[in-house]
């Protein structure tokens, strides 16, 4: 009972275990494939390029209208021009970059026997940024702000936002695990 | 005798060479972790523990900072990697703060 308390926990020199009920495992990988989903390439109608479709450049330079994918996908300039131009060679590769994250994820909740998943240094970071991901677009979605948590634990239990809120907030706890885990095993 | 440093060589360089130096900002963000800030600022520039905490605070109480000073392409490579780990990053000129 007490390791599914304690999120992930150091185990040797370079890794770090956590034992994850089935109902979690499954919350897990099912957000994951979400947010593959989620950043899997904007249909380009209109490229007619394929060498520059090759090496990441995408003929798309606007900010994605949804907000969530704003989120993770944000502006480097604040000069639209120039955040345009960033975004025409850049965004392609972050995608699958975040992408990557949560399918290094998945694939360990996929692969984990009785819900024990182990992973080292580099699993730990593609599970930090994976999970980040996931919290940044329940954040949008909760409307989390700097002083909110008071008003989201408010929230009624047949609101739908209140279960929301409840894997929200179990993650933080999970991505605080993970970094207490690496930190203390690294410094 | 006059000591420069690698800071001041820098800008000595900028000069000549009509270089401005660029920097990159991360801004405050309600859904990161403070733990988690601190963590992608160590793990992505070799900062210590004491510097990252440092620049997390400053990020959380002033609602921004600078992480990292250098050439425009340096700043734009350094704002790829801190979006890949999810906060939220901007570069610009040094001289337009």
């Amino acid at each position: 009972m007490s390791d599914l308390q304690k999120g992930f926990y150091p185990h040797g020199d370079n890794a770090f275990i956590a034992n994850f009920s089935e109902s979690e495992r499954e919350v897990l990988i099912n957000l994951s494939e979400q947010i593959i989903e989620l950043l899997a390439e904007r249909i380009d109608h209109h490229s007619d390029d394929p060498l520059a479709a090759m090496i990441g450049i995408t003929s798309h330079d606007t900010p994605p209208e949804d907000e969530v994918l704003l989120r993770l996908l944000p502006n480097a300039y604040a000069d639209q021009v120039d955040a345009s131009e960033f975004r025409r060679y850049t965004e392609s590769t972050l995608r699958q970059k975040k992408q990557g994250h949560a399918m290094a994820m998945r694939s360990n909740l996929i692969s984990a026997v009785d819900g024990v998943v182990e992973i080292d240094r580099d699993g730990a970071n593609d599970w930090l940024g994976a999970i980040n991901d996931v919290r940044l677009a329940l954040g949008v979605r909760l409307k989390v702000e700097e002083n909110s948590a008071e008003e989201l634990q408010l929230l009624a239990p047949d609101d739908p936002m209140h279960g929301v809120y409840a894997v929200y907030s179990w993650l933080g706890w999970l991505q605080e695990s993970l970094l207490e885990a690496v930190m203390n095993g690294s410094q | 005798m006059v000591k420069v440093n690698e800071k001041v060589e820098e800008e000595l360089r900028a000069i000549f060479s009509g270089d401005v130096p660029w920097i990159t900002i991360v801004w405050d963000d309600p859904v990161n972790l403070m733990t988690y800030v601190t963590y992608v600022l160590m793990e992505l520039f070799g900062y210590s523990k004491e510097k990252a905490t440092e620049l997390m605070m400053k990020i959380h109480t002033e609602g921004k900072a600078v992480v990292s000073t250098g050439s425009r392409e340096e700043m734009e490579r350094d704002v790829a990697r801190i979006h890949e780990f999810g906060l939220w990053a901007t570069l610009q000129r040094g001289d337009q703060q």
